[in-house]
């Protein structure tokens, strides 16, 4: 039975258009009219801000957003866990109200969502093997070296803009990781001489990982709360909520608990 | 490296949490059955529709599905969840990105097993009075139904294994759980973790292959012993 193919390659086209317009379309019409509760958003994985520990998400960032909001005249109605990247669009379209999810604010993100007042400061840990006899102390040092990050992390920008930019490092010295924990394990095989992460995250996998941090490289970025693009009323109260906590002391004992001595 | 990435502590920890582990088993089981069942719902009159629809009905499912067989699956979840929004449930939205995935894919294997059956057939069905629906009810769709089981099983383990893409849309499934287990527990056992996920997706595959194989030879046609 001869077929010969009716949709040709301009008609999907037309149809993928179709589409594209359909949704762009639904995109406008914005989410739920109800402002006193919120859906957070976070991503676990990213300890000691937040994980999963026996099936339950735990965290600092969780529980001092879960505070924030508690001083405020919202309420928390639960947690969304996706992957950090479907977070900005989830919180574009509605399906979470704020994120807190150790993000880094930086006008990539700035142009897209809306973030509260900076909650942590955080730099990158340049990581090594303890048992190495690798042990640089500057960036200057990487010259020629094999280097680690997790995709789309500061750390990995690091890398890009003052390493491989720099000439320091060739680009095909760079290993981009879906996520830390496979970062930590390729420095262990010997794939990679050094990883950059988030300090906090270093010094959580140094408690229980034969690796050390060699040296941290200050680049002063903030960790905020991310907010829908224009929602001022939220962000105000996320602000009011973070200084009641910072000032009542709940937000020490909270970095005690989450970054404290092991 | 062996000894550094099979260590017996990481797998005490996989023994350990084996309950959450089978917890994210259950939900990849149930979205497996939910968008298989839904894409036999839809798939099957599609297919039957490309055979023997009208011109415009068959053209219409013709587009559709070449848009959903030629748009990626992440690509398909991603606009029913955060463009369409249709439902807010995580569940409910792969459910239906896969169930209409696969529907897609199903009525290119029903297309082909009813197109398989000798037009011979249906003019036999024809001569002895029956209808043309009453032809192709009992004598066309039977016989086709059988071929299409290899095609099906083949379905069937391509939406078990895809299961896997709810993950960006946080769906509690196997591999999150596992995900989860490594990144927020005991990091060194991430290995551990994948090997002991990859051996529940097996057995998984390995049974329902088994049991279509078993439901094929129970409807073979029988054939001469000669």
């Amino acid at each position: 039975m001869p077929r010969e193919a009716r949709v040709d390659r301009r008609r999907y086209l037309q149809a993928i258009g179709g589409t594209v317009a359909t949704l762009s379309v639904a995109g406008c019409q914005s989410g739920s009219g109800d402002s006193q509760t919120l859906t957070a958003g976070t991503a676990p994985g990213f300890p000691p801000f937040e994980m999963k520990q026996d099936g339950e998400l735990v965290g600092f960032d969780v529980e001092l957003l879960e505070a924030v909001i508690a001083a405020s005249e919202y309420e928390l109605s639960g947690w969304e866990e996706l992957e950090f990247k479907s977070l900005i669009p989830a919180l574009n379209n509605g399906n979470v109200d704020v994120v807190a999810a150790g993000m880094t604010i930086n006008d990539d993100r700035d142009e897209a969502i809306d973030f509260s007042d900076p909650y942590y400061s955080s730099n990158q840990a340049i990581v090594v093997r303890e048992s190495g006899s690798f042990s640089p102390s500057s960036l200057d040092d990487l010259s020629g070296a094999t280097v680690g990050a997790q995709k789309g992390t500061t750390g990995e920008s690091v890398i890009k803009d003052q390493l491989i930019e720099a000439g320091t490092v060739p680009e095909s010295n760079y290993n981009a990781y879906g996520n830390y924990v496979l970062a930590v394990e390729d420095l262990l095989n010997e794939n990679v001489d050094v990883i950059i992460i988030d300090v906090p995250v270093a010094n959580s996998f140094v408690a229980d990982r034969p690796i050390e941090s060699a040296f941290v490289h200050e680049t002063g970025e903030q960790f905020g709360f991310g907010v829908q693009s224009g929602n001022d009323e939220l962000a105000g109260a996320l602000n009011s909520g973070l200084t009641t906590v910072e000032d009542d002391g709940t937000y020490r004992d909270l970095t005690e608990k989450w970054f404290g001595q092991k | 490296m062996a000894a550094i990435l099979l260590q017996t502590a990481d797998w005490l920890f996989v023994a350990n949490n084996w309950g959450l582990l089978l917890g994210g088993t259950a939900v990849t089981i149930a979205l497996t059955v939910s968008s298989i069942l839904l894409g036999f719902v839809v798939g099957f009159p599609a297919g039957a529709i490309e055979v023997y629809g009208s011109d415009r009905a068959r053209r219409l499912v013709e587009q559709v599905g070449v848009v959903l067989r030629g748009t990626p699956l992440l690509v398909i979840i991603m606009i029913l969840y955060f463009g369409l929004s249709i439902s807010s449930s995580a569940f409910v939205t792969a459910t239906i990105a896969l169930g209409l995935r696969s529907a897609a894919y199903q009525s290119q294997i029903f297309r082909g097993a009813l197109q398989s059956v000798d037009d011979g057939q249906l003019e036999a069905a024809r001569a002895v009075a029956m209808s043309r629906f009453e032809a192709i009810r009992h004598v066309v769709v039977p016989q086709a139904l059988r071929r299409s089981v290899p095609g099906f099983q083949n379905e069937f383990t391509i939406v078990l294994k895809d299961t896997s893409i709810a993950i960006v849309i946080g769906i509690g499934e196997l591999l999150t759980t596992g995900q989860n287990l490594y990144e927020g527990g005991q990091s060194t056992a991430a290995l551990e973790i994948f090997l002991a996920v990859s051996l529940v997706y097996f057995v998984l595959t390995f049974a329902t292959n088994r049991s279509l194989d078993k439901l094929s030879d129970y409807y073979a046609v029988p054939e001469g012993t000669t």
